[in-house]
């Protein structure tokens, strides 16, 4: 026996599927969208259409591309020779707010976690190393998050994927925020930054 | 840090209480029933946030009641500090000097206690975890950023065991090579741990023989021997070649999740052959060593809990216990009395419905 219309528990399941979601929070907003003018809910329902039918993932580095390439891999003007490997799209968007960057992405669309059921092959790396054999690449930096599954999946593209090959590959370094003072940072930073400290003269 | 007085509201059973702690040994007396543990275990979350019960933090909220205050006011290096926790539904909050903290674990390491429960005795009785955990507790006692390390390894452990699971019946080329990697940081990080554990047991190991000879007020040999699952090659290798059998059992078969450390007491297995007198003084033994470690290496004795203790000692080891406390703040509770030639600073007596503190003194 459900508590509620059949349509309003359909609802109330495909929310809950989505991530950051429980039931609670599922059968807060269906019962808001219940409430709201058809016309904000049939917006709602367009902008995840037209999403679903116009933007999907880059045919060459799997961030996100309206069409069949993103943005970066269809810019002239970038470095070919530098490929930024990182977890998620949204990683990219966080390096290119840096302004520091001017090569290439490849997003693994996630890291390897046993834990998800996400192995090497549930990510792009396949598609990374067919990458590296095509084109005419001098570094790759391995800029997945410096968590254990981070770290675990940079050390297998580094020495599973990336040893046959003649090129530099780097690790991006841990360290402190910019203008922080020293004293807030956590124990643990301030050890990295210390073991990765550079001379001055 | 010195604990001089502490209040709680709605806690547990107290509604409300008021108590005032000695600089030395303070005595908590009473029946069974009356809540003397809560006290303690109040004392123990202002310095861990924890219960060392194991309990919720809703069990601690007096039932009607939707929070609870504990309240301390001590002294640290000439300095007056007061401790505020509120525990609530949820959530704890904590405010040294009226300052709220950002992070409740920056609370962490202002107090510390050693706490030494009936409990304790799994210590010696039970299998190797208890153990291996109290080595960790210390080592993070010691070093604080260890946490990370320990908890770093306990999440590789999960993460290959995860993967030996779902591993299929005909091992891959891929299942290998991923194994390969989850490796290299099973034995960085392992090596690292159980570099840790043998530096802090070879410290302890002194402190553990001096203090059981204490109680026991005779020479004993006793040896604690770290114990690894695996033989004298690095972990690395073992890992390598017990690699098929981990395939078969679908589980990390050894590494330092699964070591121990053997307790032998005059030469015999104390988890097994001890009598149970024996073991509870060397459960006890343990964990004034431990208390002892940190008050040399941290320079400030940690505050001294000790549990319903006296009742499962016989006359003679009470008595030395308390004739050798180590220096610093001490709360005993009992509720047969203590030993006639003990002189508490402070007594804190049950009178049928609330804790008074004694005249005589």
């Amino acid at each position: 026996m459900s508590a509620y219309a059949k349509p309003v528990e359909i609802l109330i399941d495909e929310l809950g599927r989505l991530p950051g979601i429980g039931p609670k929070s599922a059968q807060r907003i269906a019962f808001h969208l219940l409430k709201v003018d058809r016309v904000d809910a049939q917006r709602l329902a367009d902008a995840i259409t037209v999403m679903k039918d116009t933007v999907s993932f880059c045919d060459r580095c799997f961030n996100i591309a309206e069409g069949a390439n993103c943005e970066i891999c269809i810019d002239p003007k970038r470095d070919d020779s530098v490929i930024c490997v990182v977890e998620e799209p949204k990683d990219i968007a966080a390096i290119e707010k840096t302004g520091a960057f001017r090569g290439r992405y490849h997003v693994l669309q996630g890291a390897i976690n046993m834990l998800e059921g996400i192995g090497p092959e549930q990510l792009k790396i396949k598609e990374l190393a067919l990458r590296i054999a095509a084109e005419d690449i001098s570094e790759v930096i391995l800029c997945t998050n410096p968590n254990i599954e981070g770290e675990t999946t940079a050390a297998f593209i580094a020495t599973k994927i990336l040893a046959p090959f003649q090129i530099n590959v780097t690790r991006l370094a841990s360290g402190l925020p910019v203008g922080g003072d020293l004293e807030y940072a956590d124990e643990l930073t301030l050890g990295r930054a210390l073991e990765g400290r550079q001379a001055v003269r | 840090m010195r604990l001089s007085k502490i209040w709680l509201n709605d806690f547990r059973s107290y509604d409300e209480l008021e108590l005032s702690l000695g600089d030395g040994l303070t005595a908590v007396l009473g029946p069974n029933g009356v809540g003397k543990t809560n006290l303690m275990e109040a004392i123990g979350l202002l310095a861990t946030l924890k219960s060392f019960r194991g309990a919720p933090t809703e069990s601690m909220i007096r039932r009607g009641a939707d929070r609870a205050i504990v309240r301390a006011e001590g002294e640290r290096d000439g300095r007056e500090v007061l401790i505020e926790l509120e525990l609530a539904k949820g959530r704890t909050r904590v405010q040294v000097n009226r300052q709220k903290l950002a992070r409740s674990r920056d609370l962490l390491g202002a107090l510390r206690v050693t706490v030494f429960a009936p409990d304790d005795l799994s210590l010696v009785k039970d299998g190797p975890s208890v153990r291996r955990e109290y080595l960790d507790d210390l080592i993070v006692a010691l070093d604080p950023r260890a946490d990370q390390l320990l908890s770093d390894f306990e999440r590789v452990v999960r993460q290959r065991n995860a993967l030996l699971k779902a591993a299929p019946q005909r091992v891959d080329e891929m299942t290998r090579s991923t194994l390969d990697v989850w490796d290299m940081q099973f034995a960085s990080l392992g090596e690292r741990v159980l570099e840790a554990r043998y530096a802090v047991l070879t410290e302890l190991m002194p402190l553990v023989v001096d203090s059981y000879e204490r109680l026991s007020a005779s020479a004993a040999v006793v040896v604690a021997t770290y114990r690894p699952s695996w033989g004298d090659q690095s972990l690395a290798a073992a890992l390598e070649d017990v690699r098929e059998t981990d395939f078969r059992r679908r589980v990390s078969t050894l590494g330092p999740h699964r070591d121990d450390v053997v307790l032998g007491l005059n030469g015999l297995a104390s988890r097994t052959e001890a009598s149970q007198g024996e073991q509870r003084t060397l459960a006890l033994g343990l964990r004034l060593a431990g208390h002892r470690l940190i008050a040399d290496r941290i320079g400030d004795p940690p505050l001294l809990l000790l549990d319903d203790v006296l009742s499962e000692l016989d006359p003679d080891r009470a008595t030395a216990l308390l004739a050798t406390l180590p220096p610093g703040q001490t709360v005993i509770s009992s509720a047969s009395g203590l030993p006639p030639a003990t002189v508490p600073e402070q007594i804190l007596r049950y009178d049928g419905s609330t804790f008074q503190q004694d005249a005589a003194i």
